[in-house]
C-alpha cells in the first residue's frame, strides 16, 4: 500500500497524477475492515443491522454501540471507526433538531443524507483534517406519504439511496445475498416486512461471518417502522433470530458434509 | 387589569405607570393601559419595567446560648396578598454545626442555598474537614457582596457552634454586612420579633440580677415557639409552620411546630 | 415603546449578533405585534444588526390561569384553550398543556410565544434523552428544576420568559406537582393555581383537597373551578382541557365545552351582587 501512494497520499488536498485522492481510499479501507453493516428498506419501515466485533470479553454486552437513534424518526449505523462515527451521530442529531426548529417538521431523509454527505465531504477537502474512517447507513421514515428511506454515506462524501445495501468486511457476499431477497415488486415497492427482514439480515450476517478467521461478534439492529419512533430491535429478538440462523447454517453445513 | 402583570398594584408593589394609579373613567377617553392594541395614546407611552424582585416574606431567627444555638424559620411563601404555598423550607443544614435560615425572595434563597452547598462541598473535598462556623459566616458575606449591584434579595441568619463549642448567631443584610450576636432575627416579622429577643434572651432593660442564669436550650425553644406564634398574629407573611433547628454538640435536630394558617 | 437595553457597545460594533434562533431576535419579531408599523422594522433590524436589543417588558399574546391538584394516584391539571391579545379573544383553540414525556405535563400561562419556546427547549432535551436510548428518561422534577434555572437565568438578564408554569408528573411511584414563574420562583405543592386562579381557584382547591383524593375526583374539582374562573375572569373561554398524569402515563383530554348556568340571580341585570352568591 505504501508504495502505491509514493508521496501523493500524504494529504487529501493533493491528487495523484492519475486523478485519485489516496487519503479517501485509505479511509475506505478502514471501513472495509469493519464488521459488516447492512440496511434494507421494507414495506413497513427500514431496518439496519451491524455485525459488531467483540474486542474484549471484559466488555459488558451491548457496549460500544454502532447503531444510533438520531431523532424520533431517524436512525443510523456506523461502519468503520466507532469514534469517527460518533462525530457524525452528533452532527446528525444537530441537523435533525435544527431542521425541526426551523421548518416545524421532521427532517426528510434526503435532506438529512445530503447534509451529512456535505459534512463528511468537507473533511476530504482541507489539509488540517483527515477524512472520516467510517461509512454511515441511514434509515429514515417520513410518514405514510414519503415512507421509509435508506441511504449510505461513504467517507468520500457521496451518498446514494438504496433498496438495500451493505458495507464492511463481508460487503461483497452480503450484497449478493441481499440481491437474492425479493426486495421489490415491479413498481419498486418493497415486499418484505421488517419482521421478516430481521431474520433475513441475521442469516446474512451469519453466512458472511467466517468463524475460523473472524473474532466473536454480536448483532445490533435498529429500525424505524410505520407510526413508531426509531428504536433498537429488542436484544432478545435479535438473539433469537441469530441463534436460529446459526442453527440453520450448521444444519446446512452438516448436510453438505454428508 | 390583567392578572398576568405580576407587578401590578394589586400585589401591593409600587406601580410604575402613573396612569394606572390615577385611573378612573373619563367618558370617551377610557383605554386599557395593558391592551397591546391600544396604540392611540402615543403621547403617554406605556413604559412599565420588568421587576426582577419579589418579596415572598418569611421570618427567620437564630438564638444562641452557651453551648447551643436555635435557628428557626416559618414556611409560608407569600406573594402579594396571596399564599401560593404553605410549605417551603427556608432553613438549610450546612454542616453538623451550622444552619442557615433565609427570608426574602424565594428564588434567590434557593440559588443562594445552592451556591453555599456547592462551596461547602468543595471545601470539604479540598481540606478534608468541615468549614467552621466562623469561616461560613465570612463566606456568606462574600457571596452576598459579590452580587452587590444585583443583590440576592435575601435576609439571612446563620447560627451554630464554633470551634470552642460556643453557640453564636450571625445576622446579615442583603449585601453581606453582618454582625456576630447572641440573638437575631430577620425578614417580614423582624420588627415584631427582635424586641422580644432583645428583652427575653439578652435581658436588655432588665434590672441587674446576679442570680439570673442564661437561658437553657429547652426554655429557649419554648420562647421561640411563643415568639413565632405571636409574630404571625400580626404579620401576614409569617405563618403555617415553623421549622426549629436545635444545634448542639450532638448535631442538628429539627422540630416542626404549627402556626396559624390563615 | 419598549424598554431599550443596550448590549455592550464595543462588543456590538465588533461582533454583530447573527440572526440565529436566539431569543433576542425571536422576541424582536414577536414584539412587532403590538408596536406601530413605523417602529416594526427597527425592532427587528436593530437586534439583528447588533444595535439596541429589546427585551420582553410585557406579555403580548397571553394565556390565563393554570390550575392543578396532586392526587393519590396521579396529578390533574387544567387550563382553558384561549390565548388573548390584550382584551381580544385572539386564539380560541390553543393548547396550553404540553406533554413533555410519557410521565410529565407542563401547563403554561402568560406570554404564549415564550411558553411555546420553552416547550421547544424541553422537547429538545427529551428528544436527546430518547436518542441516548439508555433506559433513562428525564423526570418531572428534573424538568421542573431545569425550567426554574432557565427562568431565573433570564430574569437575571432582565429579559424574562413571561410565564407562569406548572409541571405535573409521576415518578418513582409518586405524583409530583411544581410551580415556576418568570422570576424563577419555584416550589412544589399539593394544589397550585396561577393567574386569577390563584385568587379565585386556590381557596377552592384547598377546600377540595384530601390526601386520598383520586384523579377522577380531582378532574371534577378542576372542571368546577374553571367554570368559576370562566364566570369571573374576562380573559377566559368556556373551552377547557384537562391533563392527567398517572402511573399509566399522560392523558390530555380533547378540548371540551364547559357547562354554564347564567340564570343565577346575580348574573341577571339589576340584581345586587349581595343578593346571592355566584358560587
Amino acid at each position: 500500500m505504501a508504495s502505491i501512494g509514493t508521496g501523493y497520499d500524504l494529504s487529501s488536498t493533493i491528487f495523484s497524477p492519475d486523478g485519485r485522492v489516496f487519503q479517501i481510499e485509505y479511509a475506505t479501507k478502514a471501513v472495509e475492515n469493519s464488521g459488516t453493516c447492512m440496511g434494507i428498506r421494507c414495506k413497513d419501515g427500514v431496518l439496519l443491522a451491524v455485525e459488531k466485533t467483540i474486542i474484549s470479553k471484559m466488555l459488558v454486552p451491548g457496549s460500544l454501540r454502532r447503531a444510533h437513534i438520531v431523532d424520533k424518526h431517524a436512525s443510523l449505523v456506523v461502519c468503520g471507526l466507532i469514534s469517527d462515527g460518533r462525530v457524525i451521530v452528533d452532527r446528525a442529531r444537530e441537523e435533525c433538531e435544527n431542521y425541526l426548529d426551523f421548518y416545524g417538521r421532521p427532517i426528510p431523509g434526503a435532506i438529512l443524507a445530503d447534509r451529512l454527505a456535505h459534512f463528511v465531504h468537507l473533511y476530504t477537502l482541507h489539509w488540517s483534517v483527515r477524512p472520516f474512517g467510517c461509512a454511515i447507513l441511514l434509515g429514515v421514515h417520513n410518514g405514510e406519504k414519503q415512507g421509509a428511506q435508506l441511504y449510505m454515506i461513504e467517507p468520500s462524501g457521496v451518498s446514494y439511496r438504496y433498496f438495500a445495501c451493505a458495507y464492511g468486511k463481508g460487503k461483497q457476499a452480503a450484497r449478493t445475498e441481499l440481491e437474492k431477497l425479493s426486495l421489490n415488486d415491479k413498481q419498486a415497492s418493497p415486499q418484505i416486512s421488517c419482521e421478516q427482514a430481521v431474520k433475513d439480515l441475521a442469516k446474512i450476517v451469519v453466512s458472511v461471518h467466517d468463524d475460523s478467521k473472524d473474532k466473536e461478534y454480536e448483532i445490533e439492529m435498529i429500525w424505524v417502522r410505520d407510526g413508531k419512533p426509531a428504536a433498537m430491535v429488542p436484544r432478545d429478538v435479535v438473539q433469537k433470530v441469530h441463534d436460529e440462523a446459526k442453527r440453520e447454517a450448521e444444519a446446512d453445513s452438516d448436510m453438505e458434509d454428508e | 387589569m390583567s392578572i398576568l402583570q405580576p407587578n401590578a398594584s394589586v400585589r401591593g408593589l409600587p406601580n410604575a405607570d402613573p396612569r394606572v394609579a390615577s385611573s378612573g373613567f373619563k367618558l370617551g377617553e377610557h383605554h386599557d393601559p395593558y391592551d397591546p392594541l391600544d396604540v392611540a395614546h402615543p403621547a403617554a407611552p406605556l413604559s412599565r419595567h420588568f421587576h426582577p424582585y419579589e418579596d415572598n416574606g418569611g421570618t427567620v431567627l437564630s438564638v444562641s446560648g452557651g453551648d447551643y444555638t436555635i435557628v428557626a424559620s416559618d414556611t409560608r411563601l407569600g406573594s402579594g396578598y396571596s399564599v401560593p404555598t404553605r410549605y417551603v423550607s427556608r432553613v438549610i443544614k450546612l454542616t453538623d454545626k451550622a444552619v442557615l435560615a433565609s427570608s426574602g425572595m424565594h428564588t434567590d434563597i434557593a440559588i443562594l442555598h445552592k451556591v453555599l452547598r456547592i462551596r461547602l462541598t468543595q471545601y470539604r473535598h479540598r481540606h478534608r474537614k468541615e468549614m467552621s462556623l466562623e469561616a461560613i459566616s465570612q463566606l456568606l458575606s462574600t457571596i452576598l457582596y459579590y452580587r452587590r449591584f444585583q443583590p440576592y434579595y435575601t435576609f439571612n441568619v446563620l447560627g451554630g457552634i464554633d470551634e470552642n463549642g460556643q453557640g453564636w448567631s450571625y445576622g446579615y443584610d442583603a449585601i453581606g454586612s453582618h454582625e456576630k450576636v447572641r440573638a437575631v432575627c430577620s425578614g417580614s416579622g423582624q420588627y415584631l420579633l427582635q424586641p422580644v429577643l432583645d428583652n427575653q434572651v439578652e435581658f436588655r432593660q432588665m434590672a441587674a440580677d446576679p442570680t439570673r442564669k442564661e437561658l437553657q436550650l429547652e426554655p429557649c425553644v419554648e420562647l421561640v415557639k411563643d415568639a413565632f406564634t405571636s409574630t404571625c398574629e400580626r404579620d401576614i407573611y409569617t405563618g403555617d409552620l415553623v421549622e426549629i433547628c436545635r444545634i448542639t454538640a450532638k448535631g442538628v435536630e429539627m422540630e416542626k411546630f404549627e402556626l396559624r394558617a390563615d | 415603546m419598549e424598554k431599550v437595553i443596550y448590549v455592550n457597545e464595543t462588543d456590538a460594533q465588533r461582533k454583530p449578533l447573527l440572526p440565529s434562533a436566539s431569543s433576542s431576535v425571536m422576541s424582536g419579531l414577536r414584539l412587532t405585534a403590538g408596536v406601530p408599523l413605523k417602529d416594526r422594522d427597527d425592532s427587528v433590524l436593530a437586534s439583528a444588526a447588533g444595535a439596541p436589543v429589546k427585551h420582553t417588558s410585557r406579555p403580548i399574546v397571553t394565556g390565563s390561569s393554570v390550575i392543578a391538584m396532586r392526587c393519590k394516584d396521579g396529578v390533574v391539571m387544567a387550563t382553558d384553550t384561549l390565548a388573548s391579545y390584550g382584551s381580544l379573544a385572539r386564539f380560541r383553540q390553543i393548547s396550553r398543556l404540553y406533554k413533555a414525556t410519557d410521565h410529565c405535563v407542563i401547563g403554561g400561562g402568560g406570554d404564549m410565544s415564550d411558553f411555546f419556546e420553552l416547550c421547544e427547549t424541553v422537547r429538545k432535551e427529551t428528544t436527546l434523552e430518547y436518542c441516548y436510548d439508555d433506559g433513562h428518561m428525564i423526570t418531572a422534577s428534573a424538568i421542573h428544576q431545569m425550567l426554574a434555572r432557565i427562568m431565573y437565568n433570564r430574569r437575571n438578564k432582565m429579559d424574562p420568559y413571561w410565564n407562569y408554569m406548572l409541571v405535573a408528573g409521576w415518578q418513582h411511584g409518586k405524583p409530583v406537582l411544581g410551580y415556576v414563574d418568570l422570576v424563577g420562583s419555584h416550589f412544589v405543592s399539593e394544589v397550585i393555581a396561577t393567574g386569577y386562579g390563584e385568587y379565585l381557584g386556590l381557596p377552592l382547591l384547598r377546600k377540595a383537597y384530601r390526601e386520598d383524593i383520586t384523579v377522577e375526583e380531582g378532574k371534577k374539582v378542576l372542571q368546577q373551578i374553571l367554570t368559576v374562573l370562566f364566570y369571573r375572569d374576562a380573559r377566559t373561554i368556556d373551552r377547557i382541557q384537562i391533563a392527567c398524569v398517572t402511573e399509566k402515563g399522560v392523558e390530555i383530554s380533547e378540548p371540551t365545552k364547559l357547562e354554564t348556568e347564567w340564570s343565577y340571580k346575580a348574573f341577571i341585570s339589576g340584581a345586587r351582587a349581595s343578593d346571592v352568591s355566584t358560587w
